[in-house]
């Protein structure tokens, strides 16, 4: 026997329940619905439509979004806001008959006229080296504590660590720098670099540090709150009453029920981990892809246009594989964790 | 009311007060800045004095690189963070509060998130602070528009791009309250919906808006936060030449963070008063939100089984 359930959504109060092969809607009414399994013909249809749609709708949002400061001008003289759409659309056109003669991937830093391609490799490598350790460290972290904070008894750790949670990012950061910076001060020792003066010699530990505190703090509130709702649910105290053990009954039977919270919210910390990325290359100096595109943004001959365009679709590939790459190590505890 | 609540309550109406009678107190203005001079004490010891000057009996936080009090900065930039961050969180709740009653009660049933199309998940994504900050960086510095006008400005793009998420927490607790039986029952006796919505949804949403409120604020700080790092202040930004250097306009708080970011090896008051300041507030509010959600949760919430 044992109920094997996997609770998908809660809609209406309502969820899925998945006894062997069925599944079968329970609403919040006590009825219950036979749900056919997977409605294969229209949904693949509806799937490819989307899929079809995607591509082409980021990159006319991407275009959109980068227009932006070229179209929200303020004037000059007497300060009255202007929509210049003819010149923020003439940007458009220019970059994507930039994309045929070459002359998109070139941007201005300084004064050098530099090749958008030679350049970006570097800062990929920096950026992505911090993402991936930071989505993948901060996520299997966030889970772990997230465990441990909604099992423990010590209601003031989870205190300290939602107050912790409640501070922006960037505060963290200054807060990480401060304490290095005190205790060089006092003691003489730095432990750590508190930015990159030059880009041979980045600082490494600090920036580690907050990728993965950042998200990670995210990820245990999370987890904690959904843990903790779960643990009220009818089938832990079954399972309790069966005598199945403390660590069995979190892994088991209450952790496959909050990986769908996880998945879904996993754009959010995507977001999270992403904005995390901008405030701390910027604030430790590192030359990742974001700052390559913050520092060059307003160059030589003003706003580069098709340097933001490049920096975020490069932004956006990165995030398509990070963002991958978890849902692969979900799936993996998934295939793990539900017997 | 318990005690963390209390917290909250003191400190932030501490820090309200101070925003409103402390510019009486403490005016600023760029006149009484303090200038490099040479004082002679009783012993005949000489000392040249050169502002930035570190916190002493007349300046009790000290001054900042061109001598002005630092605590006449804060408290006359305070207006701006409160009020900024008041109103913002207000009007998105409001909006966003009023918006997803609507969507909820009338709208279709959750879209799963697997036939959601991909393209909605992916914006979910995207980092709010940069969003604003595309809106906000080609107006924002060296404007001629007036500080005030530029606030509102930044007041209205951060109230819209934090509507959806308003909406989306407020619509998705709607359609669960929406198939409960008393609003079938009110329903067949000919509730219209507006009827429904105001006295038989609405009072269950209360809690729920209270606690968005205070939370909106945590967000919308953090949010102003991570703009002045880039450099886009509350109220505009000036820009220096040689060396570049950003100057806020409004002494805003998030604008003194943001334009003192430099001064972590040297003269660190002018950036650990604001920093300070600002994470007083930050905290104040968090405790309210903490001490609102625990009393609700006494109230309504079920026991863990383990």
């Amino acid at each position: 026997m044992g109920v094997r359930q996997t609770r998908d959504f809660t809609e209406n109060g309502g969820f899925y329940l998945r006894l062997s092969n069925t599944t079968y809607l329970v609403s919040d009414k006590g009825m219950f619905h036979h749900l056919k399994l997977w409605l294969k013909g229209s949904f693949r249809m509806s799937k490819l439509f989307q899929v079809s749609l995607f591509v082409p709708g980021v990159l006319l949002i991407v275009l959109l979004f980068a227009m932006l400061p070229a179209l929200i001008q303020a004037d000059p003289m007497n300060g009255g806001l202007h929509l210049m759409w003819g010149q923020a659309f003439s940007k458009i056109r220019e970059y994507i008959e930039g994309i045929w003669t070459g002359q998109s991937f070139h941007y201005y830093a300084g004064q050098n006229e530099l090749l958008f391609w030679e350049q970006i490799g570097n800062s990929l490598k920096v950026t992505s080296f911090y993402m991936v350790i930071g989505a993948v460290i901060g996520t299997i972290i966030g889970v772990l504590l997230g465990i441990y904070f909604a099992v423990s008894r010590a209601g003031w750790l989870m205190r300290l660590m939602e107050l912790f949670g409640a501070l922006p990012d960037f505060v963290i950061v200054i807060l990480l720098q401060f304490i290095v910076v005190l205790v060089a001060m006092k003691t003489g020792v730095v432990l750590a670099k508190v930015g990159s003066f030059n880009h041979n010699e980045p600082a490494i530990l600090l920036p580690l540090l907050s990728t993965i505190i950042i998200p990670a703090s995210f990820m245990i509130r999370n987890v904690a709150l959904h843990m903790k709702h779960t643990l009220t649910e009818d089938y832990i105290n079954f399972a309790k009453s069966r005598g199945l053990t403390k660590g069995y009954i979190i892994f088991h039977h209450a952790l496959p029920n909050v990986l769908p919270f996880i998945k879904a919210d996993l754009h959010k910390f995507m977001g999270i981990l992403f904005g995390n990325l901008f405030i701390f290359e910027y604030l430790y100096n590192l030359l990742g892809v974001t700052l390559l595109v913050f520092v060059n943004a307003f160059g030589m001959h003003g706003y580069q246009y098709n340097l933001v365009v490049n920096g975020i679709l490069t932004f956006l590939l990165l995030y398509a594989a990070v963002y991958l790459l978890l849902r692969l190590m979900i799936i993996g505890w998934e295939k793990v964790l539900t017997r | 009311m318990n005690r963390t609540l209390l917290t909250g309550l003191i400190i932030t109406v501490i820090l309200i007060a101070m925003s409103l009678i402390g510019p009486y107190l403490v005016p600023y203005n760029e006149s009484k800045e303090a200038t490099v001079h040479y004082s002679v004490d009783a012993n005949g010891q000489g000392t040249l004095v050169v502002p930035p000057l570190s916190p002493n009996a007349e300046y009790p936080l000290g001054t900042d690189k061109t001598g002005n009090d630092l605590l006449a900065k804060i408290i006359a930039g305070s207006r701006y963070t409160i009020l900024v961050t008041i109103v913002v969180a207000f009007a998105r709740t409001c909006i966003g509060g009023i918006a997803g009653l609507f969507l909820g009660y009338f709208g279709k049933d959750k879209i799963k998130s697997a036939r959601r199309l991909p393209l909605w998940n992916v914006l979910n994504g995207i980092p709010i602070f940069i969003i604003v900050w595309m809106v906000m960086i080609g107006i924002s510095i060296n404007a001629v528009i007036p500080p005030l006008f530029l606030t509102i400005m930044l007041a209205v793009v951060m109230t819209m791009v934090g509507i959806p998420s308003v909406a989306t927490t407020i619509r998705e607790k709607t359609l669960v309250i929406r198939d409960k039986q008393f609003i079938i029952s009110a329903r067949s006796i000919g509730a219209s919906p507006m009827t429904i919505i105001r006295t038989h949804i609405f009072p269950h949403m209360k809690e729920s808006l209270i606690i968005l409120f205070v939370q909106e604020i945590v967000l919308i700080l953090g949010l102003m936060g991570q703009l002045a790092i880039f450099n886009v202040f509350v109220g505009g930004s000036t820009m220096y030449f040689d060396p570049v250097e950003y100057v806020s306009r409004t002494n805003e708080w998030t604008g003194l963070i943001g334009q003192a970011r430099n001064y972590l090896y040297v003269y660190q008051w002018i950036l650990v008063f604001p920093l300070l300041a600002y994470l007083l507030f930050i905290f104040g509010f968090h405790l309210i939100s903490v001490g609102l959600e625990s009393i609700y949760k006494d109230k309504f919430s079920k026991v863990s089984h383990l």
